[in-house]
Formats: structure tokens, sequence, C-alpha cells
């Protein structure tokens, strides 16, 4: 028989307040890590015994479970999750499923996702989260780096979109085709580590305090910009305006996503 | 019965004995039934209290911080009178089979 093993009674309860968090929502989760913290502080109880008694903390978080209620939240993560890899996906790689069959069509894609994860995110943690204490001084740091990293990709893709195209592509020996190389490398790896620093945002924001939720949109919104100029870049469309005329239809559609991005992330700071 | 419904009979007819607090409650339990885990009588206890079966208060318990005692409503006294009768039907029911 598998002995259980033994945990202290602060491991025991960062353990238990750990899952207890990820599956129930947050009022009800506050109550009962309260209730096991009565339970694991009482005198007479046995340190050494509390997995024998209370069982692992995995398995009392799981029998506290609405099943009902954590499989709509698992759902609603797993959509939002799924978003997110697609953007570090579409960002790293550069392509779609359909790249090559609709190559035209898919510059839409990463907005179609930004859209859905802004929505479905702040409509459901406004329903269902909980502000906990002052903001995390943490979060401030995480939104600083994402936004520092977003602007100076931007200001990146300002300078390069700048450069005619036949110069992009001919000019081999020439400062231009670092700057794109150095382009295309920033936005592989800003995107992917938005589109990370989203997810840790999304976790955060259903187990601590739902304003980390904040971290999600701002990452969304810097990876799903990253994702919409990529296709825009890789389209091959013969039939592109010149330099000036596609940097400025660029920008147009990237303040609009901005906009909605920092907008979202004010909601979701409120 | 299942073993559920005469946990919560258990559990019911402690509470009508006076209000008591977490621990108090689950370690007799435990007792009783020592293949059960606490945390399956807590869960128990919170769907109680869900059910508006029981209620809670907070009150001062022996000089540490306050406690949280749970305590039986109407409708947990009501539901307690029924689970009684099921358990009495069923106990004739198995001695008319010469269970002692």
């Amino acid at each position: 028989m598998k002995h259980p093993k033994s945990l202290t009674r602060e491991q025991y309860l960062k353990q238990f307040s750990r899952a207890v968090r990820w599956r129930l929502p947050p009022q009800e989760s506050e109550d009962t890590i309260a209730d096991y913290r009565e339970l694991i502080f009482q005198p007479e109880r046995d340190e050494s015994k509390l997995v024998e008694e209370l069982g692992a903390p995995v398995q009392a978080a799981h029998l506290l479970t609405d099943v009902k209620t954590y499989r709509r939240w698992l759902a609603v993560f797993a959509v939002l999750a799924f978003g997110l890899f697609l953007l570090a996906k579409w960002a790293w790689t550069g392509m779609t499923v359909t790249t090559g069959f609709f190559s035209y069509s898919n510059v839409w894609y990463p907005v179609w996702v930004m859209a859905a994860g802004l929505l479905l995110s702040l409509y459901w943690f406004r329903r269902h989260g909980q502000k906990s204490g002052i903001v995390s001084k943490w979060l401030i740091l995480a939104l600083a780096v994402v936004l520092i990293m977003g602007c100076g990709v931007l200001y990146e893709i300002w300078n390069v979109t700048g450069i005619p195209i036949y110069e992009q592509l001919t000019s081999h020996t020439s400062r231009h085709r670092q700057d794109v190389i150095l382009l295309i490398t920033a936005m592989m790896y800003i995107g992917v580590f938005s589109a990370l620093a989203a997810l840790v945002g999304l976790v955060l924001a259903r187990c601590q305090d739902r304003r980390w939720l904040a971290l999600y949109i701002l990452g969304l919104t810097v990876a799903a910009m990253i994702g919409f100029v990529t296709f825009n870049m890789k389209r091959m469309d013969l039939s592109m305006p010149d330099a000036h005329e596609f940097r400025t239809y660029l920008f147009i559609q990237l303040s609009l996503m901005g906009t909605a991005g920092l907008i979202g992330t004010g909601v979701a700071l409120c | 019965m299942l073993k559920k419904d005469l946990l919560e009979l258990c559990l019911l007819q402690l509470l009508a004995g006076g209000d008591k607090y977490g621990y108090e409650v689950l370690t007799p339990l435990r007792a009783a039934f020592p293949d059960t885990q606490e945390s399956a009588i807590y869960a128990l206890l919170r769907g109680l209290g869900k059910a508006k079966l029981t209620t809670w208060y907070m009150a001062p318990g022996g000089g540490g911080p306050d406690r949280k005692y749970y305590q039986l409503t109407s409708a947990g006294q009501a539901r307690l009178a029924a689970l009684q009768e099921d358990w009495r039907h069923m106990r004739d029911a198995i001695a008319s089979f010469g269970v002692e």
C-alpha cells in the first residue's frame, strides 16, 4: 500500500489553496481556504497525520469541486489558451494551416482571435472573477515589460515598412536587410513571449486576482498585432501599394487593435 | 440508505446536540467512519450549508483565533427527522432478516 506523503501544515495549506483556487469560484475558494486553515492549525491536530486524515490536498480540492462549474471554466480556459497557442505559432512560423490555399484571406485571423479572447475573457472574469487587495507590483512590472516590447517591435515595424519593398528584397548587403532580419526575429520572439505572458496572466487571474487579466489582454494584443503584421508582410500581394501607403494602411489597423487592447487592459485593471 | 446518507444523519445528529466548530464535527465522524477522510466529511458539511440545512457564525474559540461554528437550521432539523425515519425503517428491515 502506498504511504501518504507527509506535509507540514504550511505546505498542505499552500498546495490545497493552489488546487482550490484553480477549481472553485473565487469567493468559494477563499471561504474553503479559511475553513481549512482553521482545521489544519487546530492545536490538537497531529501534523504528521495531516495527509492521512484530510487526504492529499488535490484530492481534498477535488471533493469540493462542483463538476459542472469547473468544466465550464475549463472550457473557457481551453478556448483562450488555444487562441494564445495559435498566436504563438503564427508569430513563430508566420503560417496558418490554410497558408498557400487562402493566403489572401488569413491576415485577419489574428484579429479574430484577439476579438474572441478579449470579449470572452472580459465577460468571464468580470462576471466570475474577484479582486484581491491592491494591484500586485509584479503585475505592473509584467505589464511594463510587455508594453515596452510591444512598442519596441512597433517602432521597428514602422522603420522597416518605410523601406521600399524592392530595397528590402534586393539590398542584400545593406542596413535595410539587417533591419528586416532583426524585425522578423524580434516579431518571432516577442510574439511567442507575449503569448506566454498572456497565458501566465490568465492563470493568475483565476488563481490570485482577476486584475492579472490585464496581462492576458496586453499580451494577447501584442501577439495579435505581430500576427497581423506577419501575415500582411508575407502575403506577397503584387498589387500591394507602395511602402508609404502600405505603412499607413498597416498602422491604421494596428492603431485600432492597440486602442482596443489598451481599453481592454484598462477595463481589466478596474 | 447509502453511506453518504448515514454520514449526513450522524452529522446532523451531532449538530442537533449543539453548535459545533469544524474540528469538533469532523473528529468524531472520522472516528466512527475510519475509512472516510475528513475532507469528504467537510465536503458534505459544506454541501449541507449550500442546501441551507446548516448555517454558521464566528465566535471566540479557546483563547485562539475566532472559530466557525455550525448550527442546524429548521430545514436541517426537518431533514434530520426524515433521515432518522429512514434509518428506523432500514434498521427494522434488516432486523426482520435476523441481523442483530
